[in-house]
C-alpha cells in the first residue's frame, strides 16, 4: 500500500485531483451563470482576483488569514451583485456578442485597475498549512496539508450548492426563474432577484476558487493570476457541458488529472495543447458536453 | 451620355498628364518621378471611375478595384513626404487593419466573434519567419501567400468543431487557443526560436523586381524603409479589395442570411457547416496575412507580441471602429496606430509617472474601459454610428433603416 502510495502514478493521480478541483470550482461558476442568465461570464476569474485583492488589503496588517477570506466572500458577492445590476441587466435581449464583448473588456479593465493599484508583483498569502508533502514510510506522497485543504473546501462549496439548489425554497426559485422565467414570474418568483443572486453566488464560489489559487506557495497573487485557470476551467464546463454542474465538475477533476500525467510523462508546456485538443474533440464529438441532458437543438 | 463619357476621357487624360509633368517637377531625381508619375496616373484613373455614376452602378467590381487602387496610390505617395516613424506607424496600423477586417467579416456575416485573432497573426507572423529562414529566396509574394495558408491551415483545424457550436463556445475556445499560444510556440521552440524568436535572414533588402526598376538601386524607394511601408501598403489594399468583393458576394449574402435566420437560410439551401467553416477560416487567414506584415515590417518576430493582450486589443479597437464594418477596420486600424502616441500624450498633460503603476496600466483601462462603453451606447462603433447619422439626414422623419443593411451595401 505504502509502495503504492508513494509511486509515481498515485502522485500524479493526486496531483491531478489537486488541481482539477479547483477547474472544476471554475468550471462551477461558470455553469451557475450561465443556467441563471445564458451569458458566458469571461470576467469569471478576474472579478474573484479583485475580491481577493481587496480583501486581502488587510492581510498581514490587522487580521489574520481566516478574517480577511470572509471579507474578501463578502466583496466578491458585493461585486458580482453589482456587475449583474449595472452591467449585465442592459445586455439581457441582445446579440450574443454583445455581453462577450462587454465582459472581455470588464476583465481588462479589472485586471489593469489591480495591478494599477497593487503593482504586477506576486503577493504571497500566507496559509496556516504547509504546502510540504507529507511523508509516509520515509517517502513524500503529493499530498500536503495546503492541497488537503484546498480539496476540502473545494467539496463543501460543492455540496452547499447542491444542497442550495435541490433542498431549498430558495434553490427552487433559482431553478425554476432559470428554466422559465415568465411563469415564475407569474407564480410569484422575483426573477429580476434571482438572476442577480445567481451572478452573486457565482461570483461568491469563483472567490473561493481565486483564494485557494493565490494561496498556493507557488503562484501568489497577481493580477494576471486567473488568466490561465479560467482557460482551463472553461474547457472543464465545455466538456462536461455548460448547463451541467455535475458535468463540469466531473470533467474538471477528469482534466487535471490528464493534464498532471501530460505534464509528468511528456513536457509542462504540452499540457494546454493537450487541453486545447481535448476541447476541439469533445466539442466534436458532443458539441452540448459530454453530460448534457439537453437534447440537441431542431429546426 | 456618350459625349459626357467622352469629355470625361478628355478631362482624364489632361488630369493624367498634368500629374505626370507635376511629378517630374517635384521630385528631385527622374527616377523618383517616374515613381510618382505610376501613383498619380493611377490615382486620376480611379478618380474618374469614381465620379462616373453609370460606372458605379453597372460595374460594382471595377469601381472597388477603382476605390483600392486609389487610396493605395494615395498613401504611396503620401509616403514620400512623410518621415520613417510616421510610415512605420501607419504600416503597422495598416497591417492590423488587415486582421481587422478579417474579423469584421467572421462577426458580420456570423454574429460570432474570435477571441484568438491575435495568436491567428502569431501563426502567420511565425510562418513567414520560419519560411523565409528555411529558404531565404523565396519572392515576398510567395512568403506572404504561404503565411496565409498556414493562417487557413489552423483555422480550419479550430473551425471545424465551430460548425456544431452555438452560442458564445466559439468566443470561448478561441479565448483558450489565444491564452494557449505562448506555450504553443514554447513546444516548438526548436522552430520558433523560443522566447528570443526569429530574425529574418535577409534584413531590409529590398527583392530583386523591385530594385531591377531602379538601374542603380540607390533612389530614396528602395533605400531605407520606405519600400518596406509601401509593400504593406499595397497588401492591405489587395486584401480590403478581395474582402469588399466578398462581403457583397453571393457567399457573403448568404452568411449574412446564415446570421439573421438559420432556418430560412437552410430552407434557400445555404450549408450552415460549410457557411460558419468558411466564415472562421477567411477570418484567420487574413489575421495571418497582418502578422505576417508584420513580421515583414520588423524583420524579426518575438513571441511576447502575440500573447492573450494581444487579441483583446484587437477586439477592442474592431468594436470602435465598428465591428462588421469594413470602414471600422480602417479606423480600427488607425486607432491602433496611434493609441501609443495618444496614451503617452495623455500621460504627459495629466503629469503621472511615466514609469509609475498607473501609466503603465493606462493602456488596459482605457481600452477596456472603451469596449465596455462603445458596447453599451454604440455597438457598432464610429462606423455604425455614421451610417445612422447620414440615414437621418437623407430622410427626415422617415423611417430610419437598420445601419447594417447600408453597412455591408457600402462596404
Amino acid at each position: 500500500m505504502d509502495i503504492f502510495l508513494t509511486s509515481r502514478i498515485a502522485s500524479d493521480v493526486l496531483g491531478g485531483v489537486t488541481n482539477g478541483v479547483i477547474y472544476g470550482l471554475v468550471a462551477l461558476s461558470l455553469v451557475l451563470v450561465w443556467r441563471s442568465t445564458g451569458i458566458l461570464n469571461f470576467a469569471q476569474g478576474a472579478m474573484p482576483m479583485m475580491a481577493t485583492y481587496v480583501g486581502m488589503i488587510a492581510f498581514g496588517h490587522f487580521f489574520g488569514y481566516w478574517i480577511c477570506v470572509v471579507i474578501a466572500i463578502l466583496v466578491g458577492f458585493l461585486i458580482g451583485a453589482g456587475t449583474e445590476r449595472v452591467l449585465v441587466r442592459p445586455l439581457y435581449g441582445k446579440p450574443e456578442i454583445n455581453p462577450v464583448v462587454v465582459m472581455v473588456g470588464f476583465l481588462t479593465v479589472l485586471e489593469a485597475v489591480a495591478a494599477a493599484i497593487w503593482s504586477s508583483t506576486p503577493r504571497s498569502l500566507t496559509t496556516p498549512f504547509s504546502p510540504i508533502d507529507f511523508h509516509l514510510g520515509g517517502k513524500p506522497f503529493a499530498l500536503s496539508a495546503f492541497s488537503l485543504y484546498q480539496i476540502v473546501t473545494a467539496i463543501v462549496v460543492m455540496v452547499a450548492v447542491a444542497v442550495l439548489f435541490r433542498f431549498t425554497n430558495l434553490g427552487l426559485q433559482l431553478r425554476a426563474s432559470a428554466l422559465a422565467p415568465e411563469v415564475s414570474r407569474l407564480l410569484g418568483v422575483r426573477v429580476n432577484r434571482m438572476l442577480t443572486l445567481g451572478w452573486t453566488l457565482s461570483t461568491g464560489v469563483g472567490t473561493i476558487t481565486a483564494i485557494l489559487v493565490s494561496s498556493n506557495f507557488f503562484t501568489g497573487l497577481t493580477p494576471q493570476v486567473m488568466d490561465g485557470i479560467f482557460a482551463f476551467g472553461f474547457i472543464a464546463a465545455a466538456v462536461g457541458g455548460l448547463d451541467s454542474p455535475v458535468g463540469s465538475i466531473v470533467a474538471g477533476v477528469v482534466i487535471g488529472i490528464i493534464l498532471q500525467f501530460v505534464g509528468d510523462y511528456v513536457n509542462s508546456n504540452a499540457i494546454i495543447l493537450v487541453a486545447l485538443f481535448i476541447l476541439i474533440v469533445s466539442l466534436m464529438a458532443r458539441p452540448n458536453g459530454v453530460f448534457s441532458v439537453v437534447k440537441a437543438r431542431r429546426v | 451620355m456618350n459625349r459626357g463619357l467622352s469629355s470625361r476621357r478628355v478631362i482624364t487624360t489632361v488630369a493624367a498628364v498634368a500629374a505626370v509633368a507635376l511629378s517630374f517637377i517635384v521630385t528631385p531625381s527622374s527616377r523618383d518621378g517616374v515613381a510618382l508619375a505610376v501613383l498619380a496616373t493611377l490615382t486620376v484613373i480611379g478618380g474618374s471611375v469614381l465620379l462616373s455614376s453609370d460606372l458605379r452602378r453597372a460595374h460594382p467590381v471595377v469601381t472597388r478595384a477603382a476605390t483600392s487602387t486609389m487610396a493605395v496610390s494615395v498613401s504611396l505617395v503620401a509616403t514620400f513626404f512623410f518621415s520613417s516613424t510616421t510610415n512605420f506607424n501607419l504600416a503597422t496600423g495598416a497591417a492590423m487593419a488587415v486582421t481587422l477586417v478579417g474579423l469584421s467579416f467572421l462577426t458580420g456575416v456570423s454574429g460570432q466573434v474570435s477571441l484568438g485573432n491575435g495568436a491567428f497573426m502569431g501563426v502567420g507572423a511565425f510562418a513567414m519567419a520560419i519560411w523565409s529562414n528555411h529558404h531565404s529566396t523565396t519572392p515576398i509574394v510567395v512568403t506572404l501567400l504561404i503565411s496565409i495558408v498556414a493562417g487557413a491551415l489552423v483555422g480550419l483545424l479550430l473551425g471545424l468543431p465551430a460548425t456544431r457550436l452555438r452560442g458564445p463556445y466559439l468566443a470561448g475556445m478561441t479565448l483558450a487557443f489565444a491564452v494557449a499560444f505562448p506555450a504553443i510556440l514554447t513546444y516548438f521552440n526548436s522552430w520558433t526560436g523560443g522566447d528570443g524568436g526569429l530574425q529574418l535572414p535577409n534584413a531590409a533588402t529590398p527583392p530583386h523586381w523591385l530594385r531591377a526598376l531602379y538601374v542603380h538601386g540607390t533612389t530614396s524607394l528602395t533605400s531605407g524603409t520606405l519600400w518596406l511601408t509601401d509593400i504593406t501598403l499595397v497588401a492591405t489594399g489587395v486584401a480590403f479589395f478581395f474582402m469588399a468583393n466578398l462581403f457583397t458576394s453571393r457567399v457573403g449574402r448568404a452568411m449574412r442570411l446564415v446570421r439573421d435566420n438559420e432556418v430560412a437560410a437552410e430552407l434557400v439551401g445555404v450549408n450552415l457547416n460549410r457557411a460558419r467553416v468558411l466564415a472562421f477560416v477567411v477570418s484567420s487567414s487574413y489575421a495571418a496575412l497582418g502578422g505576417a506584415l508584420w513580421t515583414f515590417l520588423n524583420n524579426s518576430v518575438t513571441p511576447a507580441t502575440y500573447s492573450f493582450a494581444l487579441s483583446i486589443v484587437i477586439l477592442s479597437v474592431i468594436v470602435i471602429g465598428g465591428i462588421g464594418t469594413i470602414p471600422g477596420a480602417l479606423i480600427g486600424g488607425l486607432v491602433y496606430a496611434y493609441s501609443t502616441n495618444v496614451i503617452n500624450w495623455i500621460t504627459n498633460q495629466t503629469g503621472l509617472n511615466p514609469q509609475g503603476n498607473f501609466a503603465s496600466q493606462l493602456n488596459g483601462i482605457i481600452f477596456g474601459g472603451l469596449l465596455i462603453v462603445t458596447m453599451m451606447l454604440a455597438p457598432r462603433g464610429v462606423a455604425g454610428v455614421y451610417y445612422t447619422f447620414r440615414h437621418r439626414r437623407a430622410s427626415p422623419g422617415g423611417d430610419v433603416k437598420s445601419p447594417s443593411e447600408e453597412t455591408y451595401a457600402e462596404a
